[in-house]
């Protein structure tokens, strides 16, 4: 198994899975409750790593390519040859330069599971909250709903209504036009518009006279209610 | 006397009496060989030699492939839609049917009585995966559920949940874990990756977007909760309805518990370990920086 650091996990596991004491050994066999079970044996390709007439190239020569003198060909030289390569196995490993190089890569582009855990809950928590602004804004919306829906109604009648009166009222002045002028007069002509001026005028004075009679009216029964308390105070 | 002094019979004499075999005396099979119809020569492959009557077909001017003639063609009557924009950007990950593992199991190309790893599963031929052509692993796939019936511990990259129900029915133990490409072509090869010289490295953790899954008890990743499994475990056998069986109560429970720490590429190997193939040795780092880097 792996070394005792890497173990926290697995050790866990098996809490979790109550270890208990295996008193007789096992046989790939008979773990099948009771069936013989046949492993094909695996039969790899032979290596054929030379090992007789290993080919190491002479570092001090000019002549063998710059490729052939390189860490990278060195380890494999050692993977293929072993010891009897010549190489130190120290040289497999980085060096102290290299080994902080990779350190500092991996803590600028591996980050820790911790960090991104973190970074997954900031993202979920970014969501979740335009999702709930999202939400509100709509049920904001839906509440409102009804009553917009109501002008919106009370806006299309009174629209009908008015459209309505419009044309009542247009046919009436053309009534009127054709009674004044003896003949069927063009909407759209200066004599008709002009006629349409003087009955608003009429109108309009009506509407004045009323409104003076109306306040006369009025003055008078304020007048009357005033003097009927002062009459009997004269001697 | 007709009995021949030889043992094995008058047929082992008339054998030996036989002239030697010499390419004179070989002939193959009637049948085995056909004779090939070479174009333009003879009655029937000659005259116009097999391209028809005037035109381009016979002049060898046709247009290019996809022409319709002035239609505008198939290629490119049909609008462009970025269904594989991305696509080397996408995770895949081969499928192993149930259907198949137990093939395997039967024929004994799959060891059941170690843990099922991507490298026995190569080893064994069962599958094959292309690290460079942007696969990261094995999934598991419910095809011939019902017939599956092996209890093993077996580690995946994805498996569905009517795969995890049917290796837990039958009181085996998944997990599903994450190889980074360069962890996983090691995997897939580990006697080139020895032969290198190089020291084993650590498996990468997986990305953010693929954190949650791994966490995730339901499944069955490396990175979740040991307690959570349990209770994924006993929910399934709740959904799919068969019992679970108890695995701490097996004989072979302390194999089904082996499993890998997130950082571990090959059971009983170390990141850092360097394997000699030539010398069968393992050579292990003494300094202390290089330890505390491959064991973090």
């Amino acid at each position: 198994m792996a070394a005792s650091m890497l173990c926290r996990r697995s050790a866990k596991l098996s809490v979790i899975f109550r270890e208990i004491s295996v008193a007789k050994c096992l046989t790939p066999g008979n773990s099948h409750s009771g069936l013989l079970l046949q492993v094909a044996n695996y039969n790899p390709k032979p290596l054929k790593l030379n090992l007789k007439d290993p080919y190491i190239p002479d570092k001090s020569r000019e002549k063998t390519p710059e490729w052939q003198k390189t860490a990278k060909y060195d380890r494999k030289l050692f993977g293929r040859y072993g010891l009897a390569s010549g190489i130190d196995p120290e040289e497999l490993w980085p060096s102290p330069d290299q080994l902080e190089a990779m350190i500092a890569e991996e803590k600028e582009w591996q980050p820790s599971l911790e960090k991104m855990l973190a970074n997954i809950a900031v993202k979920e928590k970014e969501k979740a909250k335009k999702l709930q602004a999202r939400e509100k804004l709509i049920a904001a919306n839906m509440a409102k709903m009804p009553k917009m829906v109501e002008d919106w109604r009370r806006e299309i009648r009174d629209q009908k209504v008015k459209k309505k009166e419009d044309k009542l009222r247009r046919d009436r002045l053309l009534a009127e036009a054709r009674a004044r002028f003896g003949y069927a007069l063009d909407p759209r002509s200066q004599k008709f518009k002009d006629m349409v001026k003087d009955i608003e005028k009429e109108e309009s004075r009506k509407r004045k006279q009323l409104k003076r009679r109306k306040k006369e009216e009025e003055m008078a029964g304020a007048a009357k209610v005033t003097e009927a308390p002062s009459t009997p105070v004269t001697p | 006397m007709s009995v021949s002094k030889t043992p094995g019979g008058k047929a082992l004499d008339v054998l030996k009496s036989l002239p030697r075999i010499t390419l004179a005396n070989l002939r193959p099979n009637p049948g085995a060989r056909q004779r090939e119809r070479k174009r333009g020569r003879g009655a029937h492959g000659g005259s116009k030699s097999g391209r028809g009557h005037k035109g381009e077909r016979q002049r060898g001017n046709r247009p290019r492939l996809g022409f319709e003639g002035g239609q505008t063609p198939f290629y490119l009557v049909i609008p462009k839609y970025g269904y594989n924009e991305g696509h080397s950007r996408r995770p895949q990950y081969q499928p192993l049917s149930l259907k198949r593992l137990q093939y395997l199991i039967d024929l004994g190309r799959v060891d059941t009585s170690q843990p099922i790893d991507l490298t026995q599963l190569v080893n064994g031929r069962g599958v094959t995966v292309q690290p460079l052509k942007r696969d990261y692993g094995v999934q598991l796939v419910e095809e011939g559920a019902d017939l599956f019936a092996a209890k093993i511990n077996i580690e995946v990259q994805r498996a569905t949940e009517g795969a995890i129900a049917a290796i837990e029915r039958n009181g085996g133990v998944i997990t599903t874990s994450f190889y980074d490409p360069i962890s996983l072509e090691i995997l897939c090869k580990p006697v080139p990756f020895f032969l290198r010289g190089q020291p084993i490295p650590k498996r990468m953790l997986p990305g953010e977007d693929m954190v949650p899954f791994y966490m995730d008890a339901k499944n069955r990743g490396y990175l979740a909760d040991p307690e959570k499994i349990q209770q994924a475990r006993k929910e399934l056998a709740q959904k799919y309805g068969y019992v679970l069986p108890d695995i701490s109560k097996d004989e072979i429970h302390r194999m089904l518990a082996m499993r890998k720490d997130p950082r571990q590429i090959f059971f009983g190997l170390s990141p850092g370990w360097v394997v000699n193939m030539a010398e069968k040795k393992i050579l292990k780092p003494t300094d202390e920086k290089l330890l505390r880097y491959y064991n973090s």
